[in-house]
């Protein structure tokens, strides 16, 4: 199935625009999640910490909800979904 | 009552939003937390639109390095404090209304006496540890707090309503990495800021829609514009379960 992805800031940078991933049926946010890490180093390295977590401050978005942290490795995805990830930016 | 000065000056936005809301922003104290690349337009705009008391508050000092987005302050302002810096301008601009600079550097022991008595703080400030203290400020004295940040050509900005809306740690539990040099373009610091303006002179006049439980995020290589919904959360460190 395909999910639309759609990422910010940096990540948008790393990932070099929207992405249209294949994942396999029933696969689960974290699933995703590690797709797009796989997608190149720099979009890795902005999705996750050197331990392999998830970095805490990026915001997952499914369908226009906000999903926690907890949820991602639970929520399964449906064929059409958008996931937006937003690692929000801190300067003045 | 406006003065026929008044009249004059605020014309075009008697015309868009009456009398009665230009007096309101008249009588309105804002109190801008950073005089730098946010706080610079922040402040430009809201003394234009005619803000009763603008309070600038920033414990630096003009470097050459801020020049490029900081638009206040000019070459040879630099090694003077911004908020001297920014006032002298803002006050040249707007002679009828009241600026006050502060020279200060926010921490958890003066915030809440910085921020006191504002009718509406905003967020201008260029790191997560400073912001988390204005929201906890903003949600204890129950005013409104109109956040943004910017790095690159992205930025990003939400209205915080305290007690009934999502408020900053709401949205970012986590505090992004800070960076020794956050690359900006002046820009990004520019449109920002006059989002933030904006909501501050629409809460004041209440007109339109605020950004409040909608983070906007501006993407200006791409030039575009997203809302992303966001909502309190019940466990929330700064406001959840019952803290405000």
């Amino acid at each position: 199935m395909q999910v639309r992805v759609r990422a910010f800031a940096r990540l948008r940078e790393a990932i070099g625009g929207d992405l249209t991933l294949e994942v396999p049926e029933g696969a689960t946010m974290s699933r995703l999640l590690a797709a797009v890490g796989e997608t190149s180093e720099q979009a890795g390295e902005a999705l996750f910490e050197e331990s392999g977590e998830l970095r805490g401050y990026v915001i997952l978005m499914h369908n226009g909800r906000r999903v926690r942290r907890a949820e991602a490795g639970t929520l399964t995805l449906a064929d059409g979904d958008e996931v937006a990830l937003f690692p929000p930016v801190a300067g003045g | 009552m406006l003065t026929d000065r008044g009249l004059d000056r605020y014309q075009r936005q008697v015309a868009l939003f009456g009398e009665e809301a230009q007096e309101r922003l008249g009588c309105a104290r804002v109190v801008i937390v950073g005089a730098g690349g946010l706080g610079c337009p922040v402040a430009l705009y809201l003394a234009a639109a005619g803000i009763g008391e603008v309070r600038l508050v920033d414990g630096d000092v003009v470097d050459r390095t801020n020049l490029n987005r900081q638009v206040l302050h000019a070459d040879r302002d630099v090694g003077r404090a911004k908020v001297e810096s920014a006032a002298e301008k803002i006050r040249a601009q707007n002679p009828e209304i009241r600026v006050v600079a502060t020279r200060a550097t926010l921490d958890e022991g003066n915030a809440a006496g910085l921020a006191g008595g504002a009718d509406l703080i905003v967020d201008a400030t260029d790191n997560f540890a400073a912001r988390y203290i204005l929201n906890r400020v903003a949600l204890h004295a129950g005013v409104p707090l109109v956040h943004g940040a910017v790095r690159g050509f992205d930025g990003q900005a939400t209205t915080i309503i305290p007690g009934k809306t999502a408020c900053l740690e709401c949205i970012f539990p986590v505090t992004p990495p800070g960076e020794d040099l956050i690359p900006v373009v002046g820009t990004t610091p520019g449109i920002i800021g006059l989002v933030q303006a904006n909501e501050a002179i629409k809460y004041i006049t209440g007109t339109g829609d605020l950004l409040t439980d909608r983070l906007l995020v501006w993407d200006g290589r791409a030039a575009t514009t997203a809302i992303l919904p966001v909502e309190r959360q019940d466990d929330c460190s700064a406001c959840g379960n019952g803290r405000c």
